[in-house]
């Protein structure tokens, strides 16, 4: 992982975002979320979108921040929009696209906003109706894992695509993804040895 | 030379680790059978300072991997304080610290603070103690200033000395090392070094670093999975740059 982007460290700060509970954000998040089901048109979302960048500079979350993230999910939106487009018409592939948008940049004010830590709290206090089958630890510990996991994946396969851009190999599928697997389960491997020598887990759970 | 001439005492006993023909074998990459990586091993490391030398692949970090339970052996035993690792795991990863090479592998969260929060979970139920004795633990090691950047913002000196803060967070009998300053540079090496004479734990360290070696009560010289040499650092550095040499 190379760049910060909204969802690699939370952005230190007091803003009543920041103090925002976690459960109200989470609500938030999820309302967004939901919201491309019950719109027919695109231009709800540009505004949720254009009120969710304004929330972003009253929370004084670094505009670079955001736009790396929104550069590293480009790709897929561009190929979305542009099937959606093709298969249905310019209305609906907007619409998608702008969705994806939405969600995205909501889920990563929340984890900007909120420490780890508090996130973990929440999952712990939320897992205990459960506790009997499952260890809230657990389940607030896997998450941490799967937040860390997601951007480092990302970086991962940046660093592959450029050594095979080195090489000439960039139209090669097998050249970018042999390698991206690879790293990633020597990744998992040792976040997991990791896990286990601080006594998180137990080895045997990744032997 | 060593970086302090005295290691500071612990507040209780110095730990002990006893290992019993302690062996551990993987299969054989071609054919039947089993290939022996260590052992078997007949040791007692009670010193405050012990160093672990030897080329690639000689067993270094294995023996390492014993200390905490990370690795079990195939045959025969290892203690620490009593606690066999294979039935008390839980309970010896409580008193053996494990800091690896890449100290990024071993930082979990997205900032050193989260990551010593994380370490003190299992001390501290209350998030506001767990916050308080995060303080505490990043004062004592000087990153109150960093504890808030993002793990990948650090420098490789800073990662390091983060790392280390996590696993001693949790105060630790013992603090285990594989090759911690194999991605530093000389100026962070010396700080390391420093920061690791002044621990009161007892610290075993694997390392490339002959001047690192040094800084030891004893140092044991691996190779092909055996101890070839067990004394003093200077004449087991010594020991082992002879047989380097003859090769």
């Amino acid at each position: 992982m190379r760049d910060p982007g909204l969802f690699t460290a939370h952005v230190v700060g007091d803003s009543w975002l920041h103090r925002t509970p976690f459960g109200a954000k989470l609500i938030g998040v999820i309302a967004i979320g939901l919201l491309p089901w019950f719109v027919s048109t695109p231009l709800p979302l540009a505004a949720v979108l254009a009120g969710l960048l304004l929330v972003a500079a009253s929370a004084r979350v670094p505009l670079s921040r955001l736009v790396r993230s929104l550069r590293s999910l480009a790709p897929v939106l561009v190929v979305l929009g542009a099937f959606q487009w093709w298969a249905v018409g310019p209305a609906y592939a907007a619409r998608i696209v702008l969705a994806i948008m939405t969600a995205f940049v909501a889920a990563g004010l929340l984890t900007a906003t909120t420490p780890v830590t508090t996130m973990l709290d929440a999952v712990v206090r939320g897992a205990r109706p459960v506790s009997r089958w499952v260890d809230p630890e657990v389940v607030a510990l896997t998450l941490a894992v799967v937040l860390r996991s997601v951007p480092w994946v990302a970086g991962a396969f940046a660093v592959v695509r450029e050594s095979a851009r080195a090489r000439g190999l960039e139209r090669h599928p097998r050249a970018l993804v042999v390698p991206t697997v690879i790293q990633v389960v020597a990744y998992g491997r040792s976040t997991g040895e990791a896990l286990a020598a601080r006594g998180l887990t137990d080895p045997a759970d990744h032997a | 030379m060593r970086a302090e001439p005295h290691t500071p005492e612990p507040a209780g006993p110095r730990p002990e680790v006893v290992l019993r023909g302690a062996t551990v074998t993987v299969p054989a990459e071609a054919g039947p059978g089993r290939r022996t990586l260590l052992g078997p091993l007949d040791l007692v490391l009670s010193e405050p300072r012990i160093t672990v030398i030897g080329a690639n692949g000689s067993g270094k970090s294995t023996l390492l991997r014993l200390l905490n339970g990370l690795v079990l052996p195939t045959a025969g035993s290892v203690h620490v304080d009593g606690l066999d690792t294979a039935r008390h795991g839980s309970d010896v990863r409580r008193r053996v610290a494990f800091a690896f090479t890449d100290p990024i592998a071993q930082l979990i969260m997205p900032t050193g603070r989260e990551d010593v929060e994380l370490s003190l979970r299992r001390v501290h139920r209350s998030r506001v103690e767990r916050r308080r004795a995060a303080e505490v633990v990043l004062d004592r090691f000087g990153l109150a200033a960093l504890s808030d950047r993002s793990v990948h913002e650090l420098s490789g000196g800073e990662r390091q000395l983060m790392a280390l803060a996590v696993v001693l967070a949790t105060d630790p009998r013992l603090l285990v090392l594989d090759e911690p300053t194999t991605l530093l540079d000389l100026r962070n090496t010396i700080a390391l070094r420093r920061t690791l004479a002044s621990l009161p734990q007892s610290v075993v360290t694997a390392t490339h670093d002959l001047d690192l070696a040094l800084d030891a009560d004893r140092t044991l010289v691996i190779d092909g999975g055996s101890v070839v040499f067990d004394g003093t650092p200077r004449d087991a550095v010594e020991h082992y740059r002879r047989a380097v040499g003859e090769r």
